[in-house]
């Protein structure tokens, strides 16, 4: 037979070819599946969320603030029951993704992270069981979030509440905000609203500090040892900084105050001479210290985009406080820009002994036909921003500017609450912002930080951040009961 | 040239004995078994469709693949018993896999498919039956050579595609349409090709053994017997390409080609320099065709262009399918093959992996890795019979090559041709052309009379 061994080989060649082709597929079935099935142009992962029945979402007092269910088309739909949380809560949907709560644990809502054994796995898989998520619940409490969310109606800007120590999130705010339960069919109106409401400005969101600065100023101020009891002359002398009049954040005539009354009253001109008298490397160092620059976020969330971006941006272009920009950065009209985080994590380390906890907002996990909850566990490391001696002597200057100051408004009775309301100004308009805290007893207590846009109002920013220091302070006091 | 040793009909055979009688039944119950479990999963896959999906459309498909399969192996049976054990049943499952896979897919396409089936069978048994089938094709090799090609020009000018009618959409404009009946001519080329190739090498053989290459002094001598015939099948190819813009026909062909005449001439380099060739050409159309540079790029790179949704689209979501396939795959009825634009064609494969994962791609391929080996063994037994030998290896390398090329190409092992994937594919003149094919290997394992 002439042909025997060249047959031989062409058979061989050709289940060669046969054992690459087996090999290719088992690479994309197994190895390739991994990522290949996560790409955004994969059909099925819509197909795999439209069956996915997402977990209940709970508030810390077990009152449900989203649900799944079933319609009558055997499709599944997403049904947020409270208007207050609405920004708390981001959004999820078929066509547009998710975010906020809805993104940052989705894994426990689809159910992504549960483990199954082998065979539930294949039973799951062979008979298309959909997938069920955990229940979650947050730290969210929702008689605070309502009661800030009502004092802050018709106002644009954030709210964040924190429980101290732990960082739980208590409530928070961004305004205005959506309907997440009719967002596919406004999502166009939305996105064209010159008001931004599908923008988080509580997290992501961005300001000029202005007055609301002169915090870690005071900071700075106390760790050199300067005098805050002398009279300053012309104390309430209104800067003017590139076209702007700065001013107190109550209008006062021309009058000597001290380095305390003034912070008090927010009064810029004695902390614009600290420019001179600190210099720009000091008071840099302070801005460190209390990481402005930082972009924090919640545990579990998509950090924001960085500020700078070290591969990109030259380290001479970034920002850094130097002797010709201390000046207008120092009063919070320069470059340096806030986030209500930044300034609620301050907050925070003032009323926890200079150190802040990081913010968290998931208090426990229930999966799928169990009962109990299981309580999250919250390692994070406390974020040191001054020390306990700077941040007890800050508190009574806050103390002080409720009692006197311009933070009158954020006072309440029956609860030490200590606070900083100020103004910024951005553009043509001006921000209106308060930080604060209160004290519970022993280590516990609340911080928040309050921003509104477009107002000049630093007593408006007040009351809202005292309403909300009072709801924490009634609702931390019945859960430790 | 060797002379023909007819094999004696069974019933007046002087040999027959109670051994061989045993062997027949032997070979007939395997037949038998192998159809009964491509019965089973035709069954148990139907009535998984039913239940997912509802309706009875695909017992209609079962039956008609019953009919056929029960008369097929009878008649079989009846005219050639010392035939190949396996081919048929093999045959059988593919095609009937690719029944319900189209029935999943496009239940309006697998009613069509169905009556092809019946058609591909009629001529399958027509074909096994004809004792002189082979002989005859060997006689009128260029009267069919020559008539393939005319019909070729013939769609080259007046050719369409029932997809695009029109020819709006520029899809390449491979059929004939006669009423509501569509052939793609290149189908039933591929067995004219290597009939004639068979025929011409089977005679040149000899010569080109004994002069086609200088063993002692290891080089090629240039005759016009051997790069001849490789310079015109180039061209044919190239000719092929240019004016259908058939990249898979025209690779296919042009590879059993190369294979033939490496069976024929036992010159290794051979395959090698017509590889070779295949690369130029493949450089030369990424240059001058638009769609060659087209799948070209998305092989290279499906993921990344200007709008990769849009221009590696199909290839992308095949490999989606195998990924959601896994290992179990998803359930026939369960998956989202329909993604994959066209599936039920070019990429039944995907589709197939996505609801049977990759145990089910694994089978598919041992169907055809079996049906390759018994095509090489029926062709190893044409003792004395060159042509028969090369016409085995030739029938049963286009459907491996073919099952090879749109599986490498779904798979984005190599860039994608645009063939069918032999029995599973929707397509009447492919499946028409397999069943020929299953036909003339049948003949051939029976021995020829």
């Amino acid at each position: 037979m002439p042909f025997g061994r060249e047959i031989n080989r062409l058979l061989m060649g050709l289940l060669i070819g046969f054992i690459c082709v087996t090999g290719a597929a088992a690479y994309w079935a197994i190895t390739g599946a991994n990522t290949i099935l996560l790409r955004d142009d994969n059909p099925r992962r819509v197909i795999e969320m439209a069956t996915t029945r997402r977990g209940t979402i709970f508030d810390r007092s077990n009152q449900v603030l989203v649900r799944s269910f079933v319609q009558d088309d055997g499709s599944i739909r997403r049904l947020y029951l409270r208007p207050a949380a609405y920004g708390a809560l981001g959004y999820f949907s078929f066509t547009y993704g998710a975010r906020g709560v809805e993104a940052a644990y989705d894994s426990f809502l689809t159910g992504e992270n549960l483990s199954h054994t082998l065979t539930e796995a294949l039973t799951n898989q062979v008979l298309h069981r959909p997938r069920i998520g955990s229940d979650i619940q947050l730290t969210l409490a929702m008689d605070v979030q309502t009661q800030v969310e009502h004092a802050f109606r018709g106002q644009r800007g954030a709210v964040i509440v924190l429980s101290i120590p732990s960082g739980d999130v208590l409530a928070i705010v961004s305004a205005p905000t959506f309907d997440p339960n009719t967002l596919d069919l406004n999502w166009d109106n939305l996105a064209a609203d010159p008001n931004a409401p599908l923008f988080d400005r509580a997290l992501q969101g961005r300001y000029q500090p202005g007055g609301i600065l002169q915090t870690p100023l005071m900071a700075a101020a106390l760790l050199t040892n300067r005098a805050i009891n002398e009279p300053i002359e012309n104390a309430t002398a209104n800067i003017h900084l590139n076209g702007l009049e700065l001013s107190c954040a109550v209008r006062l005539p021309e009058i000597d105050l001290t380095f305390r009354e003034a912070y008090a009253l927010a009064c810029p001109a004695p902390f614009a001479a600290l420019s001179d008298s600190l210099g720009a490397e000091t008071i840099q160092a302070v801005f460190d210290t209390f990481r402005l620059e930082s972009t924090f976020t919640i545990d579990g969330f998509a950090a924001p985009p960085p500020l700078v971006d070290d591969a990109l941006i030259p380290a001479p272009n970034r920002f850094s406080l130097t002797d010709e920009n201390a000046y207008e950065n120092i009063l919070g009209q320069g470059e340096l820009t806030v986030s209500a985080m930044n300034m609620a994590m301050i907050a925070a380390a003032i009323v926890n002994d200079g150190n802040s906890p990081q913010p968290n907002m998931l208090r426990a996990v229930r999966p799928p036909n169990e009962i109990e909850w299981q309580p999250v566990t919250v390692n994070l490391p406390t974020i040191p921003f001054m020390t306990d001696s700077t941040a007890r002597q800050i508190q009574d200057l806050m103390r002080e500017t409720v009692a006197i100051g311009a933070a009158q408004n954020a006072g309440r009775p029956n609860i030490d609450i200590g606070g900083h309301a100020a103004l910024a100004y951005s553009g043509e308009g001006s921000l209106s912002w308060f930080i604060g805290f209160a004290t519970l007893g022993g280590a516990n207590g609340a911080a928040v930080a309050v921003v509104l846009e477009d107002s000049a109002d630093p007593g408006l920013a007040a009351d809202i951040g005292g309403t909300a220091l009072d709801a924490a302070g009634s609702i931390l006091r019945q859960f430790d009961n | 040239m060797q002379s023909v040793n007819p094999t004696p009909p069974l019933a007046r055979s002087p040999q027959v004995t109670l051994e061989s009688v045993n062997a027949f039944a032997h070979k007939h119950s395997t037949e038998r078994a192998l159809l009964v479990v491509a019965g089973l999963f035709m069954l148990v896959n139907s009535l998984a469709l039913t239940i997912t999906r509802g309706g009875w459309s695909t017992w209609t498909n079962f039956g008609v693949w019953v009919i056929c399969a029960i008369v097929g192996h009878m008649l079989l049976n009846s005219r050639l018993p010392t035939r190949d054990p396996m081919i048929f049943p093999l045959a059988m499952f593919m095609s009937g896999w690719g029944l319900l896979l189209i029935e999943r897919l496009t239940p309006l396409f697998a009613a069509r498919q169905v009556v092809w089936l019946l058609v591909s069978t009629l001529a399958m048994i027509v074909i096994s039956w004809t004792p002189a089938v082979i002989r005859l094709m060997r006689a009128y090799r260029y009267t069919l050579l020559f008539g393939g090609l005319i019909v070729l020009t013939i769609t080259i000018f007046i050719g369409t595609n029932p997809s695009d009618p029109e020819g709006t959409l520029g899809a390449p404009q491979l059929w004939l349409g006669i009423g509501s009946i569509f052939i793609q001519p290149s189908e039933a080329l591929k067995i004219v090709l290597v009939v004639f190739l068979a025929s011409y090498l089977a005679e040149q053989y000899p010569a080109l053994r004994a002069e086609g290459i200088d063993i002692e002094k290891k080089r090629i001598s240039l005759s016009p017997r051997i790069v001849g015939p490789v310079l015109l099948m180039w061209g044919l190819s190239i000719i092929v390409l240019i004016w259908q813009r058939d990249l898979g026909t025209a690779i296919l062909f042009f590879m059993v080609f190369l294979v033939l005449l490496y069976i024929a001439s036992g010159y290794t380099p051979l395959l090698f320099s017509g590889f070779v060739l295949v690369i130029l050409a493949g450089i030369a159309a990424y240059c001058f065709f638009d769609v060659v540079r087209l799948r070209v790029d998305i092989w290279l790179n499906p993921w990344q262009g200007e709008n990769p949704a849009n221009r590696a689209y199909q290839i992308v979501q095949s490999l989606m399918a195998f990924g959601a396939g896994g290992v179990f795959g998803q359930g026939i009825g369960q998956g989202a093959p329909e993604f994959i634009p066209v599936a039920h064609s070019d990429f039944a494969f995907a589709a197939l992996a996505e609801e049977w994962g990759l145990l089910g791609v694994i089978l598919v391929i041992a169907a055809h890795s079996v049906f390759a080996m018994r095509g090489m063994r029926i062709a190893i037994r044409q003792r004395g019979k060159p042509f028969n030998t090369l016409l085995a290896v030739g029938l049963s390398s286009v459907i491996a090559i073919q099952s090879l090329l749109i599986m490498g190409g779904v798979l984005k092992i190599i860039p994608l041709t645009g063939v069918t994937l032999p029995f599973f594919s929707y397509g009447g003149s492919s499946l028409l052309v397999s069943f020929a094919i299953m036909g003339l290997l049948l003949r051939l394992s029976a021995g020829e009379n």
